[in-house]
């Protein structure tokens, strides 16, 4: 608490670590259990400060789990599929981006979870929530509709398919992400890819490595 | 004699649907069991008495929203006899009742919680065997095509799922009529099957 209880000249990336050390307690703890003090000692802040920038413990909440998934999207949505020189091999990257893979992509996803039951119980949170899903929507359709273009698809609607496919990896992603016996991180791979396949009539294994015995 | 002459059994129904409500407006951490007596006009005690914590409360809702939401599977699928017709009409249960609050709280505490974790599995196993039984019921009346009825039941599982979280946090893009359209073209290609897709599926917006 070494921190003055005002934002000080020389601390700009204050708000950034309190965001940051937001978003990790999220992650470990789950939302419900994230105090504003643990908040503050993680980001070496004072809990005035982080009162400075965050008026409420709810409005700190939500701007990290805000900040999270901007920082997610730019990096990933912008480079992967995007740059990838097939539509095919662009929705393969998009199926791996989108489910929990270890690490990092598993911590995204406890705060995507959380973001989820937030929206669910605070009518303010879903127009975020739904501005997230519409610009998600909007990243996948455009590889649905590049592959449509090139041939490589067949003749859907790609806003359709990117419906299926976000709720496809929503609801085998957070399967994965508990642990579900039945559904590893494999598995989830797998059938997303044969779903989509299937959709698209293009060959599953080219949208996931499929052979178990392939994987690192 | 029982000790608690006071509380009476019909109460217990009453105190989880309360439950249910109260957990899922304000999540389960600021869910006093207070609350919840107020809501299902009895006391504390009586809440208490039935369940003892909190954690034990949201799991006896979702086993009470489970068993309700089975009883209604069980009297709409009673009348039909085709496994498309059923299918079709689990599709059209779970958009008309898509509310997952509850299940996205227990998703929740899953992460975090082991007994919780337990509870579930044990929901989502008996779900996916409603589901793989259609399917299985579906594949040898020759109505349906696939390899393996587990797996596909475990897709669809997932694709109702991914839906119904949209549907729940109201993202505009995904009404019910466009699950329940998404839910059944994507059946007709995941089993080769035919479930007359109704409403015709066209896009929402």
């Amino acid at each position: 608490m070494e921190e003055a209880s005002a934002p000080r000249s020389n601390e700009p990336d204050a708000r950034e670590r309190i965001l940051r050390a937001a978003t990790e307690l999220i992650a470990s703890d789950g939302i419900d259990e994230v105090r504003i003090a643990r908040v503050a000692n993680r980001a070496r802040a004072s809990t005035a400060l982080v009162h400075h920038y965050f008026s409420t413990r709810e409005e700190l909440l939500a701007q990290a789990l805000l900040q999270s998934f901007e920082l997610a999207a730019d990096e990933r949505f912008a480079a992967g599929p995007a740059a990838a020189p097939s539509a095919t091999e662009g929705l393969a990257i998009a199926i791996e981006e989108c489910l929990p893979t270890a690490g990092e992509g598993e911590r995204e996803w406890v705060l995507w979870v959380e973001l989820w039951l937030r929206a669910a119980r605070e009518p303010e949170l879903r127009p975020v929530a739904g501005r997230m899903y519409e610009s998600y929507r909007e990243w996948i359709a455009r590889v649905i509709r590049r592959g449509v273009e090139s041939g490589e698809f067949r003749e859907v609607d790609p806003d359709e398919v990117a419906d299926l496919a976000m709720a496809l990896f929503d609801g085998l992603g957070v399967r994965a992400l508990i642990r579900d016996p039945a559904m590893s991180l494999d598995s989830a791979r797998r059938m997303a890819a044969e779903r989509l396949g299937a959709e698209l009539g293009v060959d599953s294994a080219s949208l996931a490595d499929t052979d178990d015995s392939n994987r690192s | 004699m029982s000790p608690r002459p006071q509380i009476d059994h019909v109460r217990r129904p009453q105190i989880l649907a309360a439950a249910a409500e109260v957990i899922a407006e304000r999540g389960l951490a600021k869910t006093r069991i207070a609350d919840v007596a107020e809501r299902a006009e009895t006391s504390s005690p009586a809440v208490l008495y039935w369940f003892g914590t909190k954690s034990k409360l949201l799991t006896a809702a979702l086993h009470e929203d489970e068993r309700q939401f089975d009883e209604l599977v069980a009297e709409r699928l009673e009348s039909l006899d085709s496994p498309s017709a059923k299918l079709r009409a689990v599709f059209e249960i779970c958009a008309e009742d898509a509310n997952w609050t509850l299940w996205l709280e227990l998703w929740t505490r899953s992460l975090h919680d082991e007994p919780m974790r337990d509870a579930e599995r044990q929901v989502e196993g008996r779900w996916r065997a409603l589901l793989t039984e259609v399917i299985e019921e579906g594949r040898s009346m020759g109505e349906f095509a696939t390899d393996s009825p587990e797996n596909a039941a475990l897709a669809l599982g997932a694709m109702i799922d991914g839906l119904a979280v949209q549907v729940t946090i109201e993202d505009p893009a995904v009404t019910r009529e466009r699950m329940l359209a998404i839910c059944l073209s994507s059946a007709e290609t995941l089993l080769h099957a035919d479930l007359s897709a109704r409403p015709a599926l066209k896009a929402a917006s």
